[in-house]
Order: structure tokens, then C-alpha cells, then sequence
């Protein structure tokens, strides 16, 4: 996701330096920005010169502490406290105070990433949704710890980036990943307790509700994995409340590893 | 199936009765209110769609129970309780049918009918034939509070309302992040205030009741709400204010 959300910044003619201690996965987003970008030249959208100043702008670095001279630092690491913690604690040492410090973190919490470190007024959570490129919606997250000013500051900058903010509160799963829970929970209870099956419940949610994809449709494209594991983070750090309870059906696809369309079969069957 | 009684009888408190009234009046039904006892011979069909006064809703359909021939199916939202107690009110049960969707139904492609237990199966083919006659599909779905759409979309507003009242973000943002980010119709707290807070509340507070668990456990800022008489655009507020809206108008 950093690939995207470091395109995201170039379009808009920021200069970018694009962190990875893997030189493979820097290789790999390069080919990304590269072929993406080529996309938009094909179809008109871009100059071929002006896809050479995008790339240009995107430099490659192995090492956080090429990071201290930037105003603002978007960290996207797999999804571990432990990890996040202490790419923190690194860039609040070398980075500037009044730098951003940002974390697209869908599931922990931002309070927690910045708890312990000097000047936690800075960080604070920008979370894109994937892919960043296409989807328009950007979550400001406040920290207990955030800076008001600091927040306003976010929120201008993706505004900036072309992209439409809201502003969020630290709490599980923020906006979208929490309200959005019972679009596929809800669902699955309905299934599980045979009111309706898995076909007839999307009929009904798309020419009823006016939903674009069904619940099951939907975790399909997802990953059920995927869409399981945010369910189960949101129920977790909601200290188990019976509102966000996980669904038996979704944990027997996961373990059953019949993840959605990814592998071929999910709540509907796919040509692999 | 053919028709050529096209009386219906139309009774209840809901946002659903004036644009049900519309929507038969269009499809060439005669459609005739209370008092029953006047419509009573010749009345083909009769549809109930009270959700939030419970009270009420009994009573209506023991009223029409009472006074229809045992023959005319009674088809009453099941919204807020189940069709299977809907029937078990009325001395002729076989002859209840529950059905249900939210307002704008005019936005609906899709009702949803739901039989009793005790629903004869003469009855649910009828109301079938009669929503596709009205030039919508139909889905035959198990009876729960709730049914299918509208119990999803009630706890999707339950789970926003929860945000709203924690202060987590504003009914704007909130709303605007669902549209998007998942790419929802509309948001859920705008949506929540076209179909009728109390509306929306009758379905949370009816699978609360029937189901007795926390999952279902209204939102307390939602509840306010409606007895405040805040149910969104029919009453000018909701989470949003409607005032300039119909001044303009």
C-alpha cells in the first residue's frame, strides 16, 4: 500500500522518499509507479514527460534515517504493534518536532502507536483505503495524545492530495471498518440462523437495499480472511462486546482456506 | 392467478402506508382505509404496516381479523415482530402473512415476504402475485424481526448512532465516510433520517426483544431520538435539520 500512497503524493508534485529495508520490494514498487503510470499515458491522461518527472520524484531509500529532513512521514508497515512502535520511536528521534508523523494503520490504535514517545501531538493516523490511488476516502485519526492543529494539518494535506477527509476519533476500526461490520455480520447471522441463503441475501441487499455488491459478494472480492480479520480486531479491542462477535461460518471458510475469489472458491465458485 | 376484485384494504401507522396507498392507487387498485367494517365484503386483500406502536398494531389485526371473511389474507409488516406472532393474535393465523421494507419504497426493486409458521401456503403465492403485480420483485425469506435489508440496514444505522453519541465523528463525516470509502448508497445516518428514525428503531428494538442479546441493544441516543420526536425529514430533524429544506418548498 505505501507504493500507492507514495503515487498518490507524486501526482500531486511532492517529492517523495519511499522507505523499504528490502531493495526487492523498492524494485517492485518502482515497477509499479512505472507500469501504473503508464496506463494513464496510454489512455491520454499524463505526458510521457510528465510520468518521468512522477517516477523521478519517487526516490528510493534503504535506510529510516534518510527520513529526518521530511515534513511529513506516512509509515504503512504490515499491521504489528511491534514493528509500528518502533519505527515511531525512530522518527520521533531524528525527525523534526514539527514534522507529521502519520500512521496508516487500519486496526491498532494510533494512541497506542505514539504512548511513551516525545512529542506525541505529531502522530496521528491518515488511513487510505486500498487501492489508494482509486478510493477517495482518507480517515484523520486523533490519538489521545494528537494535536488539534496537528489534525487540521492532515486533513488540509489530503484534501490537497485530491482525496475527501473525515476526521475520526481513536477508536476500533475508526469510521468505516466499525459501521461497515454489520453489512457482512448481520448478514452472516441471517445465514447462519437459515433465514435466507447466501444468494437470495445479496439479491435482496442489492435490489432492495440499492447496495452496488451483496455481503457475500462482497467478502469475496475482499478475502474472507481478510474481511474476517478486521472483525475479529474490532471485537477484540471492544473488549468482546456481543455487537462485533465473529460469525462461525466466516472462521470455517478461513480455516477451510476457501478465502474468496483469491482462491478460487468462497461463498460462490470461481474459475481459478 | 387472475383479479378482478382490486380492493385493498390499507390500514396502520407507517411512513410505508401513504406510499403503499400511492403505489396500488397507480397499479389500478381501489385501495379503501378504516373503518373496516364498511370495506369489509369485497375486500380482496388487506395490508397492516404499523412497526413502532405495537399496541396498536394488535389491535388492528385483531380488529381485522374479526371483521374480514377468514378467506382475505392479511399481509402485515414484520418489521418489528415476527409474522409468526403477527398470526398468533388472530383466530384465523393461516391467513397472516408478513412482509416489509423500508420507505422510499418507490427505490425498492425488491419487496420481502416472510410467512408465519402458521401461514397457509395458498396465502404466500397470493402475496407473491400481489407486490409483482405492483411491478416489484419478491423474495420468500424465513420469518424474523426484521427480515433481510431492513434488519442489516437497522444495525448498520444502530453501529453509526454508537458513534455519533461516543463522539468518535459527526453524523457528516460519519456519512460521508461510508459512501466514500465502501461505496453505500447513501450514508447510513442521512438514510436513517429519509426512512424514519422510529422506523428504523422499531426493527432494532423488536430483534433486541425476540433475540435478548446485547448485539441488538439500541443505540440509547437513537431511542431519545424518537421520543423526542426527531424522526428525521417527515418531522423537519433527525441528525440532520430539515427546516431550510421545507421553507424553500
Amino acid at each position: 500500500m505505501g507504493a500507492g500512497i507514495a503515487l498518490v503524493c507524486a501526482r500531486k508534485g511532492h517529492r517523495v522518499r519511499l522507505l523499504d529495508a528490502n531493495p526487492s520490494a523498492l524494485d517492485k514498487a518502482q515497477s509499479y509507479l512505472a507500469s501504473t503510470l503508464s496506463k494513464e499515458v496510454a489512455k491520454g491522461r499524463l505526458t510521457e514527460q510528465e510520468k518521468e518527472e512522477i517516477c523521478q520524484a519517487v526516490e528510493p531509500v534503504q535506510e529510516i534515517q534518510r527520513l529526518a529532513s521530511c515534513d511529513i512521514v506516512i509509515e504503512a508497515v504490515s499491521e504489528r504493534l511491534d514493528l509500528k512502535k518502533s519505527i515511531f520511536r525512530t522518527l520521533t528521534e531524528i525527525c523534526r518536532q514539527d514534522a507529521l508523523l502519520l500512521t496508516n494503520t487500519s486496526s491498532l490504535s494510533v494512541t497506542e502507536i505514539a504512548g511513551g514517545l516525545d512529542h506525541p501531538k505529531r502522530i496521528l493516523g491518515m488511513h487510505f483505503f486500498n487501492p489508494a490511488p482509486v478510493m477517495p476516502l482518507v480517515e484523520v485519526i486523533r490519538g489521545k495524545q494528537s494535536g488539534e492543529r496537528e489534525a487540521q494539518q492532515v486533513y488540509e494535506f489530503a484534501k490537497e492530495l485530491g482525496k475527501v477527509p473525515v476526521y475520526a476519533n481513536d477508536t476500533p476500526g475508526f469510521i468505516v471498518n466499525r459501521v461497515a461490520r454489520p453489512f457482512y455480520n448481520e448478514a452472516l447471522r441471517i445465514l447462519q440462523d437459515r433465514i435466507a441463503p447466501v444468494e437470495t441475501i445479496d439479491r435482496i441487499m442489492k435490489q432492495a437495499g440499492g447496495f452496488k455488491m451483496g455481503p457475500f459478494e462482497l467478502q469475496d472480492l475482499i478475502g474472507i480472511d481478510v474481511n474476517f480479520a478486521v472483525t475479529e480486531s474490532v471485537y477484540e479491542n471492544f473488549f468482546h462486546d456481543g455487537r462485533f462477535r465473529p460469525s462461525r461460518i466466516q472462521q470455517r471458510m478461513v480455516q477451510a482456506g476457501t478465502l474468496g475469489r483469491k482462491s478460487g472458491e468462497g461463498y460462490y465458485e470461481y474459475d481459478k | 392467478m387472475s383479479m378482478t376484485n382490486k380492493t385493498v384494504l390499507l390500514v396502520g401507522k407507517s411512513p410505508l402506508h401513504d406510499e403503499l396507498k400511492e403505489l396500488f392507487g397507480e397499479s389500478g387498485y381501489r385501495v379503501v382505509p378504516e373503518p373496516v367494517r364498511e370495506a369489509a365484503d369485497g375486500v380482496r386483500f388487506a395490508i397492516e404496516v404499523t412497526n413502532y406502536d405495537l399496541d396498536l398494531k394488535r389491535a388492528t389485526i385483531e380488529k381485522l381479523d374479526c371483521e374480514l371473511p377468514p378467506d382475505v389474507p392479511i399481509l402485515a409488516t414484520s418489521l418489528a415482530v415476527t409474522a409468526t406472532e403477527a398470526a398468533s393474535w388472530a383466530r384465523y393465523p393461516q391467513r397472516i402473512c408478513g412482509f416489509g421494507t423500508f420507505v422510499p419504497v418507490a427505490e425498492r426493486g425488491l419487496l420481502e415476504i416472510a410467512p408465519a409458521l402458521q401461514t397457509a401456503p395458498a396465502v404466500v403465492e397470493q402475496a407473491v402475485w400481489l407486490f409483482e403485480s405492483l411491478g416489484k420483485e419478491t423474495a420468500v425469506v424465513e420469518d424474523e424481526v426484521g427480515l433481510v435489508f431492513p434488519r442489516i440496514l437497522a444495525l448498520i444505522v444502530n453501529e453509526a448512532v454508537f458513534t455519533v453519541m461516543e463522539g468518535t465523528a459527526t453524523p457528516e463525516d460519519i456519512d460521508i465516510a461510508m459512501k466514500k470509502g465502501t461505496n453505500y448508497p447513501y450514508g447510513p445516518l442521512e438514510w436513517a433520517d429519509r426512512i424514519g428514525l422510529d422506523e428504523v428503531y422499531a426493527v432494532i428494538r423488536g430483534l433486541h426483544r425476540d433475540l435478548a442479546e446485547e448485539r441488538y441493544r439500541p443505540a440509547p441516543l437513537l431511542r431519545k431520538l424518537v421520543l423526542a420526536g426527531r424522526v428525521g425529514v417527515r418531522s423537519g430533524q433527525g441528525f440532520y435539520s430539515y427546516q431550510l429544506a421545507a421553507a424553500v418548498r
